[in-house]
């Protein structure tokens, strides 16, 4: 290129060290020219390549990336890509509702034989590259704001002074008084309670605002610190247990759950609800008043926005995650947010920027997301959190559709189930994976 | 306009390795003016920073009557601190500063000084003793106990060495129980334990003890036996900070901003400081 | 003019943009949520009723990001470029009195010995037009701070809604004059909150009761978020991080909260608040006694926007009022 066309397109190629690493190698050996703009990064294996390494090449400026390994039943690690597959499958639905230009994101896989294979694939990307022109995401322009007038998506159910509330209340202070637990997580007036003395059971409620995933606290050391709990759940919120207790982070023998019947808080999750009765509870109190009416498509805003073309749907996530403020409420209610220390809170390296700018932001959410895939229980808790509004559940629906669409997986549905992202099959689908 | 947060640029001109994973780096102003100008009291600290992975705090450890340079002395602990180990000859460093009280060392005329520190405190208690050692007529004699947990760990060894030559000066140099080599000619003690041992009277003097808390805490009654005042007894506290100018709101001790109103406090001021350091 | 049509303060407000003003108010970002937003036109803007946005109008003076000066790195040469001279002239419309108080409360810390002049300069391009409130809602407590509905400290202009689609106008400095003009109606009725706790006695309590066990008892639910920091008109914690791409980087400042456990964490690993309730009582300490002891000032307006943001019902408010009257032992 010389001249007027002054644009040169900057690649970026995460590639394994055993396979692809010396595929490239041996096409330098062989003499087979293909384009200098890729600029190879070395790693193990692609199982390590963090998904958010690919959003950060975009952050630096590159116009595209290839992520390449050894092909299925090759690896060095003998799962690595099985691992990493799984994970792109998910990411790129990711990708694709948040709006990013999919003809930029390539994923291979390349022997170290294949020396002829990295050239061709190095000179396709880069020519495809030159065409589509410099890319440029964290410039795209805000879209306005559309907002319906406040309404909310369904009523929640007239629930003050029910009698499932006097069962509840009579069942804590019960559990309490027989020494059965030492506290009993509930919701009160204003918000979550720890009761620990029959008496204050009381304070317990049981309405239309008892929407919190109380199970986010079953992480916390202050709580843990009271003695054996029992915890006070919905349907919804048990989904959270079962994925807990899969990974581990939760002995269900050590919690005494009460499960609430419920037919709607009147969140806008409610409406899609199909996990109105907890299933596995220790206890069940059945819920008062009308049952809830059969649920909507749960993915229904998710087409509307699918609808849209990549360039609106770019634009409408940097209007939302502009807002972004980093106070991390969403991760601090979600009951699968329980790493001791998040990924965003280390600086060796910096996976991701701390700032609330636009690259700071686009890398938090999207890892969070994918942090998430096939273990997010939709309970939405991060969205009625963020001071900002930003539609979190849209972004946790993108995966949990992929998960239910591609794996037929519902996050804490099955309590046999095996983790998503944890196991790998060897039949997972890569069309997408030269 | 001036910038609160724009630091200094330094060039590094000279590293020291003292342990396995503490340095020293001296550093000289790049603008020459700003050099000439710069003062700064013994017990300010500065906040040094590598560009690329951010700031730290560290005392100033070097004696404010050396004119050409400053020295500051880390451990290798975390993200900056692994960037400026890095440092080498003629890179560039950043620096903010002077900040926080210093030692009032014009109060302390007259007295006897005793310097007790442990480990990675001694830099902050060696500017102090090389300002006494430069205005000895100001102070009586001057004792100095610094242990550490293994005689690996001691740094400015040599200036220990160096101190001790000086009349009146005492130098006491312990390590814990366990941490001495074969070859070891010092005390084999806590600090607390062997200053306690060597008997120093306190009630003429003025004391500064840097160390772990635990350190500090086996200290203090030992210095008090001793006949020493709790007004005359001093510390730098650490906190966490970013700022340094009393702005950002992480450092403060109760009532006190770390940054601002310190680091150097009494121990009768520390008592009534709530536990928040 | 002493009155002003909703409709005239729209177009004054079109004029402010296009002279290339940054013009911030209330606008509605979603379903539920009204936030102070930068205006790209005056139609979003809402002028209606009584609304309390869930955010504040600090960014104007402390950004979330703010860089402070920018470098270039050429092997071991540094050199450092500093942020532009001139800040745009910022003007926020339909502020409320616990927004508006909020800035020269920040003064004092901002310019406290060292003077903050990123700060300052934002401040000085900064007009306040505010909005006295008809109404308030059962978070509210300014009262309880010593401000109220009609309170003008911060502001350089009030409007006082007629409730007919126009506003009674009272301009008090040069600046609230350069933008609406000579303007001296005086307010109508305005509805205070009631006073609902001594803001004396909270810090006094937070002073003497620094180890009590009602700070852990309260803080259970508390998730340690930012929430209620970042939406807080006067809570200014900031962190200074360093980003470098290549050759490149900067130094910023972005807002930062005692609520996070990392706040206080030492490299050794120590943290003197390592507890939730520690970290929660330092906010009532820092708001009620140190400031106060410092500045004179509480660091609170009673906004309310901390327990409108609290996911789990916390709040100055829910936790101040939970403070036993009795005297500290």
């Amino acid at each position: 290129m010389s001249g007027t066309d002054a644009f040169s397109p900057k690649i970026v190629a995460y590639v394994c060290n055993w396979c692809t690493y010396l595929g490239a190698d041996l096409a330098g050996t062989a003499r087979l020219e293909y384009p200098p703009n890729v600029r190879i990064i070395r790693l193990p294996c692609t199982g390590r390549i963090d998904t958010n390494m690919v959003v950060k090449a975009f952050e630096v400026g590159a116009d595209a990336v290839l992520v390449s390994g050894c092909h299925p039943g090759d690896c060095h690690y003998t799962a690595g890509n099985y691992h990493a597959r799984r994970r792109w499958m998910l990411f790129r639905d990711l990708l694709e509702v948040v709006g990013f230009d999919m003809r930029r994101i390539h994923f291979s896989w390349i022997s170290a034989a294949e020396g002829r294979k990295f050239q061709q694939t190095i000179t396709e990307i880069t020519e495809q590259t030159q065409a589509l022109g410099p890319y440029r995401p964290y410039e795209a322009v805000p879209a306005r704001p559309q907002c319906g007038t406040g309404a909310s998506a369904c009523q929640p159910a007239a629930l003050a002074d029910s009698p499932a509330q006097t069962q509840l209340r009579e069942t804590a202070a019960r559990l309490l008084s027989d020494g059965a637990v030492k506290v009993v997580i509930g919701y009160g007036a204003r918000g979550p309670v720890f009761i620990t003395s029959p008496e204050d059971a009381a304070r317990l409620v049981w309405n239309e605002t008892c929407f919190a995933n109380l199970t986010t606290y079953l992480k916390r050391q202050e709580v843990r610190a009271l003695g054996k709990p029992a915890i006070v759940v919905k349907g919804c919120d048990e989904r959270a247990l079962v994925v807990l207790e899969k990974e581990s982070q939760v002995d269900r023998a050590e919690v005494y759950t009460i499960g609430m019947g419920c037919a709607g808080m009147g969140q806008p999750k409610c409406a899609a609800c199909d996990t109105h009765q907890p299933r596995l509870a220790n206890q069940t109190i059945a819920s008062d008043g009308a049952p809830a009416a059969a649920p909507v498509d749960r993915y229904l805003e998710l087409d509307l926005l699918l609808a849209r073309s990549p360039e609106e749907r770019l634009s409408f996530w940097t209007a939302e995650f502009d807002r972004c403020l980093k106070c991390y409420a969403c991760r601090q209610v979600c009951p699968m947010c329980y790493c001791e220390r998040c990924l965003a809170d280390k600086n060796r390296p910096q996976a991701i920027d701390t700032s609330p700018h636009r690259q700071g932001n686009f890398a938090w959410h999207l890892s969070r997301a994918i942090h998430l895939a096939g273990r997010c229980v939709g309970c939405d808790e991060c969205t009625r959190a963020c001071p900002a509004a930003i539609d979190l559940r849209l972004l946790n629906l993108s995966l949990a559709r992929a998960a239910e669409t591609k794996f037929g997986y519902r996050a804490g549905m099955d309590p046999a189930a095996e983790p998503l992202v944890g196991a790998y099959s060897l039949t997972d689908k890569e069309e997408f994976i030269r | 306009m001036q910038n609160l947060y724009k630091p200094d640029l330094m060039e590094v001109i000279g590293v020291r390795q003292h342990t396995s994973d503490v340095k020293s780096i001296g550093l000289r102003f790049q603008d020459a003016e700003r050099a000439r100008q710069f003062t700064f009291r013994v017990g300010q600290f500065g906040i040094f920073s590598a560009f690329g992975a951010g700031e730290s705090t560290f005392n100033i450890c070097s004696s404010s009557n050396w004119r050409d340079h400053i020295e500051f002395c880390f451990r290798k602990v975390g993200r900056v601190t692994e960037a400026l180990w890095q440092a080498e000859e003629g890179d560039t460093l950043g620096f903010r500063g002077p900040y926080g009280h210093g030692y009032p060392m014009e109060e302390w005329r007259g007295k006897d000084l005793i310097f007790l520190g442990g480990g990675i405190a001694m830099p902050p208690i060696r500017c102090a003793i090389w300002w006494a050692l430069e205005n000895r007529e100001d102070y009586g004699k001057i004792t100095v106990v610094y242990g550490a947990r293994t005689v690996g760990d001691l740094v400015f060894v040599d200036e220990l060495a160096e101190w001790a030559k000086h009349p009146r000066v005492d130098v006491i140099q312990c390590v814990d129980p366990g941490g001495q080599t074969p070859d070891w000619t010092g005390e084999i003690g806590f600090v607390p334990t062997v200053f306690e041992r060597a008997q120093v009277p306190a009630d003429k003097a003025v004391a500064l003890v840097i160390g772990p808390p635990i350190m500090i805490k086996n200290t203090i009654p030992v210095l008090e036996r001793m006949g020493a005042q709790m007004s005359d007894v001093y510390t730098s506290l650490e906190n966490r900070m970013k700022c340094g100018v009393g702005k950002c709101g992480r450092c403060n001790a109760g009532p006190v901003y770390v940054c601002k109103e310190g680091p150097v406090f009494t121990f009768q001021e520390l008592q009534a400081m709530p536990l928040d350091y | 003019m002493t009155t002003l049509t909703q409709d005239a303060l729209r177009k004054l407000v079109g004029e402010w943009i296009a002279a290339g003003k940054v013009c911030v108010g209330p606008v509605r970002v979603a379903a539920g949520t009204v936030l102070f937003t930068r205006l790209a036109s005056a139609d979003g803007l809402l002028l209606d009723g009584w609304l309390r946005p869930a955010n504040s109008i600090k960014e104007l003076v402390l950004p979330r990001h703010e860089p402070l000066y920018g470098y270039r790195a050429d092997r071991n040469r540094i050199e450092l470029l500093d942020p532009p001279e001139t800040v745009p002239e910022q003007i926020a419309i339909c502020a409320h009195p616990c927004d508006a108080a909020a800035l020269p409360i920040l003064d004092k810390v901002f310019n406290w010995d060292y003077r903050d002049e990123a700060y300052n300069r934002r401040r000085e391009a900064t007009t306040v037009i505010t909005l006295a409130c008809t109404a308030s809602d059962a978070e509210c407590f300014c009262t309880s701070v010593g401000l109220g509905p009609d309170a003008e400290r911060g502001s350089d202009a009030m409007l006082f809604d007629n409730g007919d689609g126009s506003f009674a106008v009272r301009t008090l400095t040069d600046k609230g004059r350069a933008v609406l003009g000579e303007a001296g109606a005086q307010g109508g009725r305005t509805n205070p909150p009631p006073v609902r706790f001594d803001a004396k006695e909270a810090g006094q309590f937070a002073a003497g009761h620094f180890d009590d066990p009602f700070w852990k008892l309260h803080a259970l639910a508390c998730v340690g978020c930012g929430a209620c920091a970042f939406t807080c008109p006067v809570c200014h914690c900031f962190d200074i991080v360093d980003e470098r791409n290549g050759h490149d980087g900067m130094r910023a400042r972005n807002w930062d909260a005692c609520q996070f456990p990392l706040f206080t964490l030492h490299a050794s690993g120590h943290n003197p608040r390592h507890t939730q309730g520690d970290r929660q009582r330092q906010r009532i300490y820092h708001k009620f006694h140190m400031y106060p002891e410092k500045f004179g000032e509480t660091l609170c307006t009673g906004c309310g926007n901390c327990a409108r943001n609290c996911p789990v019902g916390l709040g100055v408010l829910p936790l101040v009022t939970e403070i036993p009257h009795a005297e500290p032992v």
